[in-house]
């Protein structure tokens, strides 16, 4: 299960909210507790993908490479990613799958007509060939 | 010795350590230690052919072993390696 603290729920709907019609994206820090994960901090990132944004978005490794230290300075872990699916349900394509890495959480924000709709969350298997949701409290 | 940072996912296969220092001259030299070390990451880093799986970026400091020499990149007392990955998506 993943659990989603109040400020960093805001940070994420927001970035999705300002980035639209574009996805966004960006790394949830926090703590795990048991099977529990804990996202205490995001951090919005630039959607690095060089072509439309509206249907992809691409994490610079660098960026990540930050975040995981700024994790480790507030001890915390990296735990997931975030990216928004603009005027589109939250599912987890062909194309997030097989860009996905099987270590993190991948949480996907629907944006609607600008405004935050719903949100899932998924665990991508080892191979990328399928994904599980994961329970998702926020 | 090199200190190898292991993100949280693969903490479970080096005893719960967040990193790891080992001695190698090469980038390449202190993976393979590390992956004979712990066993079970290899193949979470690794592909069948040996190869580093193509979302596996691993850094030396804040440069990408891709843009220096790769896995022969050398490696000098007080580096840390980073294993990070490439992520990207799209509806």
């Amino acid at each position: 299960m993943i659990r989603i603290e109040s400020e960093a729920w805001k940070v994420m709907v927001e970035h999705a909210r300002s980035t639209f019609p574009n996805e966004c994206c960006g790394a949830m820090l926090g703590t795990i507790e048991g099977d529990v994960k804990i996202v205490r901090r995001a951090v919005p990132m630039e959607n690095a993908y060089a072509g439309a944004q509206n249907a992809r978005y691409e994490l610079r490794p660098e960026d990540l490479l930050k975040a995981d230290r700024e994790a480790r300075e507030h001890g915390m872990d990296l735990i997931g990613i975030f990216h928004s699916h603009p005027d589109c349900d939250a599912y987890f394509s062909e194309t997030d799958l097989k860009n996905s890495c099987p270590w993190y959480s991948f949480l996907v924000l629907s944006i609607k007509n600008g405004e935050f709709d719903h949100a899932n969350c998924y665990l991508p298997n080892p191979d990328q060939t399928a994904a599980e949701r994961e329970e998702l409290v926020y | 010795m090199a200190k190898i940072l292991i993100p949280t996912p693969l903490r479970q296969y080096t005893n719960k350590q967040d990193s790891v220092e080992l001695s190698g001259a090469t980038v390449g030299e202190v993976l393979d230690s590390l992956t004979s070390q712990y066993q079970d990451l290899r193949k979470h880093l690794y592909n069948d052919e040996g190869k580093l799986r193509s979302f596996v970026n691993i850094y030396v400091n804040d440069e990408d072993i891709r843009y220096l020499s790769k896995e022969a990149t050398p490696l000098k007392d007080g580096d840390t390696i980073s294993i990070v990955p490439s992520i990207a998506g799209g509806r």
